[in-house]
């Protein structure tokens, strides 16, 4: 049974027959890129529509964790065990915060009273009386 | 009849991988579904508050650069431990220690960056506190009662404390309760003192009545709401001008502006009625002494009943003058004392009042609290992380990283590795959003 000896390493380690040192330098530097592109976006003009930088800086994150995930953590070598592991938990977490986001659209388009009397309030944006960015109870 | 013979069983391993590693990456996918719902649920809160009420990194004093460079070093250890993984692997277990020692460090800097970050957090009262923290949403009522009460409660204080903050000539009377019971509420010694003698509690004393009282005094004087927000709003602006819009922030200059001429003309005009009413009441009390020795004199009783109608006359004229020249000085100390605030308070402009006198009043942040404990949560769980992944890295010192040992030193790296990536994404939603 000289399979159960091979227990304790991986099979990770089968394949790993050259140095992947030099590699690891490369996939370190793309991130150190990734990160600087993400500082950049934020100081960008793509933020004036927020939502397109908050877009931006959500995909260099995921490049980035992908990086790290699939070298760092070697799933790129792994065999196909690695897909009993990642895919439900990543459908499991992609499909939590599809489902929180009408909660976050409710909150926008049914403004209660009582939520609106104790609600957080901006600062006024301009010399009108009322300010104008902020959603307006309607009876 | 001829028994079947015992098949021979053998024995696979379900996955080609270790059980640690199986455990591990088992115990990851939980962490994956924690995390993630800890996001969603900041992604709730953050994207659900009132448009234009979320706090903006400056506004809270987070620097974009220093979480930059805590992805950074967190960068740096995940290269590390990979490095210590490859080393131990190739049985290299001398090199494999050094990498090791690498992460530790790293680690520990993160761990270093972030307590520094949290005690910015705490000396600008940026945290979530019992009974209500320091951050309002709104330049309400409410924010205004917050100010008056935690003023008193900062004056109580200076004024028991045992260390050499001088309380010599403050009257104690005048801070009862948070609310001067003095004749005008004012410290005759603030008036004269300039800014940098003043002690503590006069400081305090001075932004209870010449900024407080004074808002609420303004306040109470108008029906109109948008007067009176903007009377509150100014005050906010006073002790934490930070998170104000510049479009605001110019209007409300220009409302101190506008209202610092008035102050000063009404200023001079309560002096000469003051003035005016001391003459009288002087002149009054004149003719009351020499109608009082007249009085004396006289005899004859219908005279006499004359003289001392007029007496009566005059004394109730002169109490009249009494009551009405206290309530003038009472006026008028008031609006120097307004006066007196804005120009020791308003001189040092920039940062507000808690920033220039490192005081913790209540200040207007909108949504600024939500802010605060979703801030704290997601990057303590995080730091409570890097602890632990710390913790089993020290364990790690003692051995021998050698290849045998490559599969428990791949393990602690898969563990780290994650956590870096949980970071990876806190980092622009916390710092660049």
């Amino acid at each position: 049974m000289h399979h159960s000896d091979h227990t304790s390493d991986t099979d990770a380690s089968v394949h790993a027959t050259k140095d992947r040192k030099p590699f690891f330098a490369i996939v370190f530097v793309m991130l150190l890129a990734l990160t600087a592109m993400s500082f950049w976006v934020a100081n960008s003009h793509l933020m004036e529509n927020p939502t397109t930088g908050w877009a931006a800086m959500m995909a260099i994150s995921t490049a980035k964790a992908m990086l790290v995930i699939l070298f760092f953590m070697h799933l790129w070598w792994e065999k196909s065990w690695k897909y009993i592991l990642t895919v439900p938990v990543t459908i499991i977490g992609v499909v939590l915060v599809l489902l929180l986001i009408p909660d976050i659209g409710n909150r926008f388009a049914t403004y209660s009273k009582t939520r609106q009397t104790a609600a957080p309030e901006p600062y006024y944006d301009s010399q009108n009386s009322v300010p104008t960015n902020r959603p307006q109870f309607t009876e | 009849m001829t028994t079947p013979s015992q098949p021979k069983l053998t024995y696979q391993p379900a996955l080609p991988i270790s059980n640690g590693k199986l455990a591990l990456w088992l115990f990851l996918s939980t962490e994956i579904m924690f995390f993630t719902g800890l996001i969603g649920t900041y992604l709730v809160l953050r994207f659900g508050a009132p448009e234009g009420t979320w706090p903006t990194p400056e506004e809270v004093h987070v620097a974009e650069w220093i979480g930059a460079v805590n992805t950074f070093v967190l960068l740096c250890s995940s290269v590390t431990i990979v490095m210590a993984f490859e080393n131990a692997k190739q049985n290299v277990p001398a090199v494999a220690k050094k990498w090791l020692w690498a992460t530790i460090a790293f680690g520990c800097v993160f761990l270093g960056i972030k307590a520094y970050e949290y005690a910015s957090k705490y000396s600008h009262g940026i945290y979530p506190r019992s009974p209500r923290s320091l951050m309002y949403d709104r330049a309400d009522l409410t924010f205004l009662n917050g100010v008056k009460l935690e003023t008193s409660k900062l004056i109580k204080e200076a004024l028991s404390a045992p260390s050499g903050t001088a309380v010599a000539g403050l009257d104690d009377s005048k801070v009862e309760g948070g609310v001067e019971t003095g004749r005008s509420g004012i410290t005759p010694v603030a008036f004269e003192q300039s800014h940098s003698t003043m002690t503590t509690a006069e400081q305090l004393q001075l932004i209870q009545t010449g900024l407080v009282k004074w808002t609420e005094t303004k306040v109470g004087r108008t029906d109109d709401p948008v007067m009176q927000k903007l009377a509150i709003e100014a005050l906010a602006y006073q002790v934490y001008p930070r998170a104000f819009p510049k479009q605001q922030a110019d209007r409300i200059e220009a409302y101190f502006a506008a209202e610092n001429a008035e102050t000063k003309q009404r200023l001079l005009a309560l002096s000469n009625q003051v003035d005016d009413r001391q003459n009288q009441l002087q002149t009054s009390q004149a003719e009351l002494k020499k109608l009082q020795a007249n009085a004396k004199t006289i005899e004859d009783g219908d005279e006499k009943k004359a003289v001392l109608a007029k007496l009566a006359e005059v004394k109730s004229s002169a109490d009249g003058l009494t009551l009405e020249t206290t309530r003038l000085t009472v006026e008028r100390d008031f609006v120097a004392g307004r006066l007196k605030a804005m120009e020791t308070f308003q001189a040092q402009g920039g940062d507000g009042i808690n920033e220039s006198h490192h005081l913790k009043l209540p200040m207007v942040i909108p949504s600024g609290n939500t802010w605060a404990n979703t801030y704290f949560l997601l990057t303590g769980l995080h730091g409570i992380h890097v602890l632990i992944g710390l913790i089993v890295f020290a364990c790690l010192l003692p051995m021998r990283l050698d290849a045998a040992r490559s599969g428990l030193v791949e393990n602690v790296g898969l563990y780290w590795h994650f956590v870096d990536i949980v970071w990876i994404f806190l980092f622009p939603l916390i710092y660049l959003f």
